[in-house]
């Protein structure tokens, strides 16, 4: 292994890589737009929900309860007259929530037998949406009941003191913001390196440095360190952009981080390589990074829990590297594990990179 | 009149017969369009779901008496989670949250049980809120079990154990166990012909370029329009095939039929594919290589996934990205999927979505003829 040689060819593939302008673009715009994107879409709390109210009894019991429900700004509550509009309006898909307040609400809050029931409709078509909203709308019901009632009921049940842990506002951001690294670097890094090999493959570009003197190892290394640098850059970038745009720093040492994402960079660079080197055009290696990634984003715990799934498919799941990865990353940005926390996780994604790298030098070696 | 639409017909027919060859023989539009229904509708009807499951927890359980395992027995037995992990300190179970290996530490007081006979128990529950949706739930789930928890079975009195002053009756029409499973499935059509329009039709027109074959269509006695419609004539065929697969599947598998009319989902699928194909030519005319068309396609169809409603519900969107969900026609044709298949909408409920569907394709068909012009230099 020569080290002038590797030299040699890192100059031409970080040149290579800087005269096509739209890869470069690319590789700014994409991790920029994933975080503004993705960053938003998950959350544990519903906002400005437009709420249909059928009030049965016009009592300022019952006024006090569905303005209650709109002060917390959670939901809107309208009035509407019948119950044949509520239905209608769910059915139409233009009404996620309803509440139906029976005539004899404010009779049975005074007399204070039985409490009094409403009636709370939700669009089960949305289940998120749906979940979300219940577990506001029961908090401000109950809340609201306590203080409608003169004489304190006799409390039952058992109460729960929560806390929550790093994240005390169940805000979606932080924990998304962690995963679309893994996206970024899982999917944006494979698809330009197959793409750019092959392209170099049509170009014969490729054949020429394979009778160079250069060895496999070589033309390897000299693809991977390059574009390793760039995307670590990328790494940065994103880091930089999550905390001052979102203000989401990284809970744990940003170094171990850096670290780690550098190494994943170089793992689904490998796999980039192998899926551009076994294709023997651009498209076909275009549909084998594509059909790799749609189980990517579903099944690496990037949107779906991994817990979630069913046994058998959790070990798949365990197959592929950007569920090690993602775990990583969560790991440090959200609860600032250390390395000896994520040992196991670490010592996975070691043994992917080995693996991948090996195949990758075989996979060169094979085409020579 | 009725001469020139005849010709124009037959052109486009022409040029239809000649992608369907095409079609035909690429083995790997035949492979994407055989396997992506068949793995969607396992992965989305076994596998991803949003409901936890098999969640680790902690128990710190200072009273250690009945009334305190009855408690844990009874958040166990909701069938979220693991079997209980039992801690001996407050430190060594907020090591495991730290760590990741539990996602909830119940912690009951010594006093427990005098605070039952008093008739104020209480507990503490420590959650992991770095996965906010699945914390939610956890505290949701614990909440409910505790504010049902009967304090009677234990004491023997006989305290009326009231829970709450206002009894809300919870109805989720539709789906009324708030199942994932019915959510996916009311929009895997979308998603398999988002994948199937455009990035076929984003890769054809390049690589045509790219080949030569394109300039010798131009050749031809027919408007680069024409050949345009005519490359997507067949793939029209082949979209109602994968909805139908998407249907059926969801439909034989799991049961889940459309309860709206059959026609309607028919009629609505039609503006969509064709927006879909709009796009796809669009950035086939946008692109320049063929790897430059599977990158812009490939980072529209993700944002589309995400943005768009099918995966995450969209009205829980900050408003500027919700706004910007409804460029993709997937935002248009999944409110019109959920409303026919999940809620039984007829034809007039999804008259809006489809005629979005429509001014998007206008607007593309115009951008394409602008881009199309016929460049042989």
């Amino acid at each position: 292994m020569s080290r002038r040689r590797i030299w040699t060819l890192v100059r031409r593939e970080v040149r290579a890589t800087f005269r096509d302008p739209f890869t470069v673009s690319i590789l700014i715009a994409v991790p920029i737009v994933a975080l503004l994107a993705f960053s938003f879409v998950i959350s544990s709390e519903v906002h400005g929900l437009r709420l249909a109210v059928l009030d049965g009894d016009r009592s300022p019991e019952s006024r006090r309860l569905v303005a209650d429900i709109g002060s917390t700004g959670w939901f809107v509550p309208e009035p509407v007259g019948t119950r044949v509009e509520i239905e209608r309006a769910l059915q139409a898909g233009t009404l996620r929530v309803a509440l139906v307040v029976p005539a004899d609400f404010s009779r049975r809050l005074r007399e204070g037998l039985a409490p009094p029931e409403v009636q709370l409709l939700y669009d089960g078509a949305e289940p998120v949406l749906a979940g979300n909203a219940e577990g506001a709308l029961r908090g401000i019901v109950a809340a609201s009941g306590g203080r409608l009632v003169r004489a304190p009921a006799t409390p039952g049940g058992i109460r729960v003191a929560t806390g929550v842990l790093f994240n005390p506002r169940l805000d979606g951001t932080p924990f998304m913001v962690a995963g679309t690294f893994g996206f970024v670097l899982s999917f944006l890094t494979t698809l330009i390196t197959a793409v750019a090999i092959v392209g170099e493959r049509l170009a014969g570009t490729f054949d020429q440095l394979q009778v160079t003197p250069a060895t496999s190892l070589e033309i390897l290394l000299g693809k991977l360190l390059p574009l390793g640098a760039i995307f670590a850059v990328d790494v940065v970038l994103m880091m930089l952009v999550a905390g001052m745009l979102f203000g989401v720093w990284p809970a744990g040492s940003a170094l171990l981080f850096i670290a780690v994402s550098a190494f994943y960079v170089l793992v689904s660079l490998s796999l980039g390589l192998i899926f551009s080197a076994t294709s023997a055009t651009a498209a076909e290696a275009v549909e084998k990074t594509v059909l790799f990634s749609i189980p990517l984003v579903q099944m690496s715990g990037f949107a779906f829990p991994v817990r979630n799934m069913p046994m058998p498919v959790q070990w798949i799941a365990e197959l592929f590297p950007a569920t090690h990865y993602i775990r990583v990353s969560r790991g440090i940005y959200l609860r600032g594990e250390g390395p000896i926390d994520l040992f196991p996780e670490l010592v996975a994604l070691a043994i992917f990179g080995f693996v991948l790298l090996l195949l990758a030098r075989r996979t060169l070696e094979a085409r020579a | 009149m009725t001469a020139w639409v005849r010709r124009r017909l037959s052109n486009v027919l022409a040029v239809a017969y000649r992608e369907g060859l095409v079609l035909r023989h690429d083995k790997g539009f035949l492979a994407s369009v055989l396997v992506q229904p068949v793995s969607m509708l396992l992965l989305f009807g076994f596998a991803l779901s949003y409901t936890p499951a098999n969640v680790p927890w902690a128990v710190l359980d200072r009273s250690d008496t009945p009334a305190s395992r009855r408690l844990i027995e009874d958040v166990r037995t909701t069938g979220y989670f693991l079997p209980p992990r039992p801690v001996y300190g407050y430190a060594q179970g907020r090591a495991l949250l730290e760590r990741g290996d539990a996602l909830a530490l119940l912690v009951i007081p010594r006093d427990f049980r005098r605070d039952v006979e008093a008739g104020r128990p209480e507990v503490q529950l420590l959650v992991d809120g770095s996965d906010p949706v699945t914390a939610a739930r956890i505290l949701g789930y614990v909440g409910q079990v505790a504010a049902h928890f009967d304090v009677r079975r234990t004491d023997g009195t006989d305290r009326v154990a009231r829970t709450a002053t206002i009894d809300p009756q919870v109805r989720f029409w539709f789906n009324a166990t708030l199942r994932d499973r019915d959510f996916f499935m009311a929009i895997m059509a979308g998603m398999l012909l988002t994948n199937l329009c455009l990035s076929i039709t984003a890769l054809n027109i390049v690589g045509e370029r790219e080949s030569g074959t394109f300039e010798q269509t131009l050749s031809l006695p027919v408007s680069s329009l024409e050949i345009v419609l005519g490359k997507l004539l067949p793939l029209v065929g082949v979209s109602y095939a994968l909805l139908t697969v998407a249907v059926l599947g969801a439909g034989l598998v799991f049961g889940i039929w459309p309860r709206g009319s059959w026609i309607a989902l028919g009629i609505a699928t039609l503006p969509f594919v064709l927006a879909s194909m709009g796009v796809g030519v669009f950035v086939s005319s946008l692109a320049r290589t063929t790897a430059q068309a599977v990158f812009i396609s490939v980072f529209f169809i993700l944002p589309s996934f995400v943005l768009s409603g099918v995966m995450f519900p969209y009205e829980l969107m900050p408003p500027a990205i919700r706004a910007l969900g409804f460029v993709f026609p997937l935002r248009w044709y999944q409110i019109a999927l959920r409303r026919i298949i999940a809620r039984g909408a007829g034809i007039e409920d999804v008259l809006g979505p489809c005629l979005a569907l429509l001014v998007i394709f206008g607007v593309l068909l115009l951008g394409i003829r602008w881009r199309l012009k016929p460049r042989l230099a």
